[in-house]
């Protein structure tokens, strides 16, 4: 007693104090506030969170998880680095994934073009300009066969941020894959399969939500008898976070998704625990450091007892909120590009701290063009040197405990309880999204940030001060240019070789399928085999589904 | 007099990324635009007939995926086609500068790359505009304040309690100057204000002034608008500029240096405040 009451009266006299000090000295500004409009004071002290340490924070590997998903954490096994890539021909890319996994690299994450992405052949009117230029483009099972030439489908784990069209991809990588003698029980991997913030923020979509929604929970069906290493979805803040939203909205809106694919995967008969252990996150580590750890934390702790609690499952796994994280691209600048290498070392720490699963480091020159594979190098090495060098792998959840960084934990949580009211009030994520709510906020977001920049409220270094009145321009990668015109030669090559009528039969199977209630993955599975094209069966699903244009 | 600016938003390609296109066409309406926003995915023939559907006097292209070589000049070829060549056609997004020589040779207005302030692109357009419809928007050399008064001190600490105290000014806090190698404090007098400026290396230039001429008034800055336009104007005059291109001062303001030579012995600072929008 005589001692809570000594400290209070330090306490005040401190204030005092520092209050005195601030009339010749002000703060550097009146209010200081996170991303997420959370106000930030000066000090943090015992009892800003919730003390009740069990309840809350619990034993890494225990629910709720908020200090981690494993009891040993990194002290057993540092996350995968896993560095997307992609561009150009199949065959420029299985060699820069070899050269990704000569230097070290655990995982590999597949980059598509946009037309692969959107459905669409390399020889498609749509596609003008765009083969092969964000990543690589596949248009049938032997670009998948070239792209994992030499790299054992049993050995690597492969992510692929794919989303309309993923059940084409995860079929070619099936097929790809048993063609290597590895069976799809052996395979493990990602499909990113988040069609909501596509809608939202991403814009890769093709059909309208409600077929999207079929499509996905085939999958999730299918992969839990099937392909049970496979993880079916990686639901995706990532892209809301760079559409400009705040950290707290990033995991709102995110985890609201997540929700509605636990729905529809109920509502089409299956039981919880068959699929959401196999359900992933993926996240964005930006700049402002505590309230990245905090919100990572937070995101645990809200999905397990979502899970636990509000779902009844009854396997821990299905607790456990698992996250890839990659490193904020929006805050990169084009401007003196190799600020960017800080820059992005600071968000990774911020994952790390938060427990990531898996980890990538954006390149230096991503706001520029592709990476070189100098600066897709100093990324990865950046992240090897977290790992073995800093230290901060030694013990799990180092921040917890931080008056700080609890008190923000706590505060985020709140934030994003009351987004989940207004999206239920709405009727939830699907609804939230047809009626454009989650892209007007996340507007709203982005244009406070910009004017925030222009008014040098906040300072981004290098471009809205600091600046160099000669930028050098740095080198970058380039494409091949001929690689549109050699991708079409070898699209039309293979549909000269294959067998037409077979082909011609899958697809139709594949039509009267989409247009009942069947699975659809073993009927995409066969049109795959027998070299359908992804122009081909999207096309197909595109007649029977429609397509989705816009909120 | 002036003329409702009507610009259509557009983004070819396939690519989904719309925060630029978005925030844009924000910043032109908050400009006093009228912007029209196609949507993710249009080609170029559906871009060039908004365009001339909507009897608009500029194109913004948004374009992330790398597309832009080949997209961008199929807009311009078609409006040439629809006899349209008049709208003036802007673009932006992920470009790198060397493709920038192709596209502006190839009609495109200008290409604005990350981290341009959207103000710049509403001026760009406006003045483009106007250019086009032969209605001047040069503004005759103007002043419309002074915006405040530079003194050179050695120290802001010892010179605080002065300015604070007894003569009673309100403190608007201490900014690092780093590009200057000073630090300033403003206090506000009511019409105009005051800087104390310190010198933060011996290399500043109020190091060498403090040196020269001892502590005292060390320069007056003229509040002005559109900067660039202004040094420009003195320059035609002949008045020799210590800064011939605006850069960054105090408060994030664009500021210039006219010689003092070329001012009767008073060193004059432009500065333009980065208040609008």
């Amino acid at each position: 007693m005589t001692s809570q009451s000594t400290f209070q009266k330090e306490y005040e006299q401190w204030l005092e104090k520092t209050k005195q000090l601030m009339e010749r000295f002000p703060e550097r500004r009146e209010l200081f506030h996170t991303s997420s409009g959370i106000p930030i004071e000066r000090l943090y002290l015992p009892g800003t969170a919730a003390d009740t340490y069990q309840e809350n924070l619990g034993f890494p590997g225990e629910y709720p998880y908020t200090r981690g998903i494993q009891p040993t954490m990194y002290r057993a096994r540092h996350w995968t680095m896993r560095q997307y890539a992609g561009f150009g021909s199949a065959e420029e890319t299985n060699k820069r994934f070899r050269y990704l996994l000569e230097q070290g690299q655990t995982g590999l994450s597949v980059a598509f073009d946009l037309p692969t992405q959107i459905g669409y052949d390399s020889d498609d009117a749509m596609a003008k300009g765009e083969v092969g230029k964000v990543g690589v483009a596949i248009d049938s099972l032997e670009d998948m066969e070239i792209l994992f030439d030499q790299i054992p489908l049993d050995k690597v784990s492969t992510s692929m941020t794919i989303n309309a069209p993923a059940s084409v991809l995860l079929a070619m990588y099936i097929v790809a894959a048993e063609k290597q003698g590895v069976p799809k029980e052996k395979i493990s991997g990602t499909i990113q399969n988040d069609i909501l913030k596509e809608y939202i923020a991403r814009g890769t979509y093709i059909f309208p939500p409600k077929p999207s929604m079929r499509l996905i929970t085939d999958i999730f069906s299918y992969c839990a008898e099937h392909v049970p290493k496979w993880n079916t979805i990686s639901i995706s803040g990532y892209h809301i976070r760079e559409a400009g939203s705040t950290a707290a909205q990033e995991l709102a809106f995110t985890l609201a998704n997540g929700k509605a694919y636990v729905d529809a995967a109920l509502e089409a008969g299956m039981d919880i625990d068959k699929f959401a252990p196999r359900l992933a996150f993926f996240f964005n580590a930006h700049n402002q450091f505590f309230e990245e750890v905090a919100k990572f934390r937070a995101a645990r702790r809200i999905w397990s007892h979502l899970m636990k609690n509000v779902y009844h499952a009854k396997n821990p796994k299905s607790w456990q909120l698992r996250f890839h994280t990659q490193t904020g691209g929006s805050t990169l600048t084009a401007q003196q590009p190799d600020n960017n290498i800080v820059r992005v070392t600071v968000q990774a720490l911020s994952a790390v701290l938060g427990g990531t699963q898996s980890l990538h480091t954006n390149s230096r020159d991503e706001a520029l063009a592709l990476p070189t594979e100098e600066s897709a190098r100093i990324a990865l090495r950046t992240q090897q040197i977290l790992a073995h060098e800093s230290g901060v792998t030694d013990t799990v959840d180092p921040l917890g405990g931080s008056y700080y960084v609890e008190g923000l934990t706590d505060k985020i949580e709140e934030e994003v309880y009351s987004y989940f009211e207004e999206i239920e009030d709405m009727g939830g994520a699907v609804q939230a999204v047809e009626q454009g709510y989650m892209q007007e906020e996340i507007q709203r977001a982005a244009y406070e940030t910009q004017k925030a920049i222009e008014k040098q409220e906040d300072i981004v270094v290098g471009m809205n001060a600091f600046k160099l009145d000669d930028e050098p321009q740095p080198k970058l990668h380039r494409l091949d240019k001929e690689l549109s015109r050699k991708q079409i030669e070898k699209l039309t090559q293979i549909k000269d070789r294959r067998d037409q009528n077979r082909a011609n039969a899958r697809l139709a199977d594949l039509k009267y399928a989409a247009g009942g209630s069947e699975n659809l993955m073993p009927y995409i599975i066969d049109c795959v085999k027998d070299h359908c094209t992804i122009g081909e069966i999207c096309g197909v699903l595109r007649g029977i589904f429609g397509e989705y244009t816009g909120a | 007099m002036k003329k409702q600016i009507r610009v259509l938003v557009a983004k070819p390609g396939l690519d989904g990324h719309d925060r630029g296109a978005l925030i844009i066409s924000q910043a032109l309406r908050d400009y006093g635009m009228e912007v029209i926003y196609t949507g993710l995915r249009q080609t170029p023939a559906q871009i060039v007939a908004a365009a001339v559907q909507e009897d608009v006097d500029a194109i913004g292209l948004s374009c992330l995926s790398g597309a832009h070589n080949e997209l961008f000049p199929d807009i311009i070829q078609l409006l040439k086609e629809q006899k349209a060549e008049d709208i003036i056609v802007i673009g932006g997004g992920v470009i790198p500068a060397e493709d920038i020589p192709f596209l502006e040779s190839e009609g495109i207005q200008k290409i604005f790359t990350p981290g341009t302030p959207t103000i710049e692109t509403a001026k760009f357009i406006e003045r483009a505009v106007y250019e086009r419809d032969g209605i001047s928007l040069d503004q005759p050399f103007a002043v419309n304040q002074i915006d405040h008064i530079g003194i050179a001190v050695k120290s802001i600490d010892e010179a605080l309690s002065f300015y604070k105290d007894t003569l009673n000014l309100t403190f608007e806090g201490v900014e690092e100057v780093v590009s200057q190698k000073v630090k300033v404090a403003f206090f506000n007098t009511g019409n105009c204000r005051l800087e104390l400026l310190e010198p933060m290396s011996e290399e500043s230039a109020v190091a060498s002034f403090i040196e020269k001429r001892g502590e005292g008034i060390h320069h007056i800055a003229l509040g002005v608008e559109d900067i660039n336009s202004r040094i420009k104007q003195l320059q035609e005059k002949d008045v020799r500029m210590i800064d011939t291109k605006a850069r960054t001062g105090a408060e994030g303001a664009d500021v210039a240096f006219l010689h003092p030579k070329a001012a009767h012995g008073v060193l004059y600072e432009l500065c333009e405040k980065q208040t609008r929008g």
